[in-house]
């Protein structure tokens, strides 16, 4: 039986404009399920970020949270004020940013950091907070961690300064981890280093970990389910080995096609022609439609999310179920 | 560390010497101190030859220049034109009234300011940004002269609660401090604002909001935190102007203060006055930088004052 730790149901997220509501996030779905790694991929501007974002309560100012909720076991996010975010932030639901080198404080020690988050939402000693920031550096892998917990950030390379974000993000064991693109600003060997640690500490934490990514590579290494987010909407939701093994939508396809292949000879990458369209002049049918090389008429209505063995797809080629349209 | 202060104490002396080049000609330029001496009756030339002697003002003007020099090197001002006094007995009976103004205008601007700024970030775009920037706008525009008056004619003449001259007790000092600080507060709001708006999109802001804790929390702890440096900066290098303004201020409120004391020796064209004087409030400001630069590497750990890196 599997345990839902998170659920997203129509999530709207946009921009309040004297009531002209632009969303930037169209009110998308999905499930999180306890243990797993769910990863969300798309373009640049496609709403990852917001998406995630949301899961926080921490929109930028300007953005709005517009319509449907967002679920944690008996917990409704929507209903949730000021008080209420802040005890889930870092105690239920923690997040990692893409950039290491600047998302810690650079006047603060790295101690002093991860004895923040400890000391805001659990009711220790500052030695007890002091001892277990001391574990959980030992436990994502720093080197010499007695010394580096009176250390400044500036004294650390970029993958150390990850490993300490993840170690202050799992300092209050929260269930679930959200990383935005933890690891596109390392070295490719850092990144390796950075992904095998998160997936052996989501081993020993069981915790569930949502992971947003523009590399395709990532989301093979890492992710057991996957979300194909389009224009602020999920294109395709499928387990990672049928999001490989059997694409369905075209932007998917046109995303894998992208994707430099090292065992092909010719170093050959096709992108998809055009430009995601901006929130405020979307088109009116299906939101890919004008970069599709599948376009027909159909797609001036916006199709819906249709089921197909286990994944979802928004395309009317797959209206009939997976009678597959030849292409 | 060490070696840093002593290239910065290297640094000072050629400030104050380029200074006292200037002063100690450009004050030669307004007038003759002999002939306001004795500007009653018609002295004889023998008599102007005499004081001029006495003065020392009938050697060359380099010569006279390398005796100011050589004095300076001993702290020694020379003696003022009128008391016959040392210069550095004058400059010492003030200088205690013109540090606790400028104490008194830092500690106004910056318990205005710096709120100002912060909130003024923090609820960009509203209204309380509005008022704040105008206030801002208000600091910066409104000559010291007018709002020394203003003040005076509210609080002293009308309302009778604050004392408008003289130098009795703490009472005294509100004014002018008052004064002296909305100036330096107008900018000080601006560039706290500023700062402030320049480290939230910092992405260590996100990473404090995620941790749960308040927004004030991450407001001042780690937000302001940061933008304390170049605030610090601000105020060090605004010491300088602050001093200047503390000069017209002193006019205004009778402070017996040393720019009172070097407007009076101006008048009067009592050079060793004047020039001792301004000397003397331009170590204080190379000092005051001095201290400043040397404050940075406890507000920001990065910075260890290019000195040997174990402090
Ligand atoms: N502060 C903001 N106010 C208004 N619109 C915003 C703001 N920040 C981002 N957007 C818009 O929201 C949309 C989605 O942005 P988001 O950051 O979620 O994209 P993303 O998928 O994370 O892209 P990337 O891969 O570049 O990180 C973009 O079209 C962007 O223009
Ligand atoms: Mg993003």
């Amino acid at each position: 039986m599997v345990q839902k730790v998170l659920e997203v149901e129509k999530l709207k997220v946009g921009i309040n404009d004297d009531g002209r509501k632009i969303a930037i996030v169209n009110g998308i779905s999905f499930t999180l399920e306890k243990g797993e790694t769910l990863g969300i991929v798309g373009e640049s501007g496609c709403g990852k970020s917001m998406t995630s974002l949301s899961l926080m309560g921490l929109l930028p100012p300007g953005v709005e949270w517009l319509e449907g909720d967002i679920q944690t076991h008996d917990l409704h996010f929507k209903k949730f004020n000021k008080q209420d975010w802040r005890k889930v932030r870092g105690k239920r639901i923690a997040m990692i940013f893409q950039e290491p080198m600047s998302s810690l404080n650079p006047v603060y020690t790295i101690g002093k950091q991860i004895m923040e988050m400890i000391l805001s939402h659990e009711h220790v000693s500052k030695q007890q907070a002091r001892d277990r920031a001391l574990e959980m550096l030992k436990l994502v892998g720093i080197p010499r961690p007695e010394q580096v917990l009176d250390e400044y950030p500036y004294q650390l390379s970029g993958g150390m300064r990850q490993r300490v974000m993840i170690a202050i993000a799992l300092s209050c064991n929260p269930e679930i981890l959200i990383a935005d693109e933890p690891t596109t600003a390392l070295d490719v060997t850092i990144q390796a280093q950075i992904l095998e640690l998160m997936k052996k500490l989501q081993e020993q934490l069981h915790m569930s970990i949502v992971l947003i990514t523009h590399d395709l590579g990532v989301v093979a290494e890492m992710c057991n389910r996957v979300i194909v987010m389009y224009a602020g909407e999920i294109v395709e939701e499928a387990k990672v080995v049928d999001l490989f093994d059997e694409t369905k939508h075209p932007y998917t396809k046109g995303l894998l096609a992208s994707l430099p292949d090292i065992a092909d000879e010719k170093e050959y990458l096709s992108s998809i022609p055009g430009i995601v369209p901006a929130p405020e002049n979307m088109p009116s049918g299906c939101r890919f439609a004008p970069r599709c090389p599948n376009v027909h008429q159909r797609c001036m209505e916006a199709p819906p999310l249709f089921d197909v063995k286990g994944s979802k797809v928004k395309c009317w080629l797959y209206e009939h179920g997976d009678s597959e349209v030849v292409m | 560390m060490i070696g840093y202060v002593i290239r910065r104490l290297f640094h000072t002396v050629l400030v104050v010497f380029a200074i006292s080049l200037l002063i100690f000609f450009s004050i030669r330029l307004t007038g003759d101190p002999v002939s306001v001496m004795l500007s009653a009756g018609e002295p004889s030339k023998e008599a102007i030859a005499q004081l001029k002697a006495n003065l020392g003002l009938d050697k060359p003007l380099y010569v006279q220049y390398f005796i100011f020099l050589k004095g300076l090197v001993m702290f020694d001002f020379g003696e003022s034109f009128r008391s016959g006094g040392p210069v550095i007995d004058l400059i010492m009976d003030k200088a205690g009234a013109t540090l606790a103004l400028a104490v008194g205008g830092i500690l106004v601007s910056i318990v205005i300011a710096i709120p100002v700024g912060i909130l003024s970030a923090v609820k960009r775009g509203t209204f309380v940004d509005f008022f704040g920037r105008v206030f801002s706008l208000m600091g910066i525009s409104f000559p010291n002269f007018w709002l020394g008056i203003m003040l005076i004619l509210i609080f002293a003449v009308n309302l009778k609660w604050l004392p408008s001259s003289g130098f009795d007790g703490p009472q005294n000092l509100i004014l002018p401090s008052i004064t002296l600080g909305m100036i330096l507060s107008g900018i000080l709001a601006r560039l706290v604002r500023s700062s402030m708006l320049e480290v939230m999109n910092q992405q260590y802001i996100s990473t404090a909001k995620s941790k749960g804790i308040s927004d004030w929390a991450v407001i001042i702890k780690h937000a302001f935190r940061n933008a304390l440096l170049p605030t610090v900066t601000f105020i060090g290098l605004q010491f300088g102007s602050l001093l200047g303004g503390a000069v017209i201020v002193e006019q205004i409120f009778s402070w017996p203060g040393i720019g009172r004391l070097i407007i009076d020796a101006i008048n009067q064209r009592d050079y060793p006055v004047v020039q001792g004087g301004v000397i003397f409030l331009s170590i204080i400001m190379v000092f005051v930088n001095l201290v400043v630069d040397l404050s940075y590497s406890l507000i920001d750990p990065r910075i260890k004052s290019g000195g040997s890196g174990h402090a």
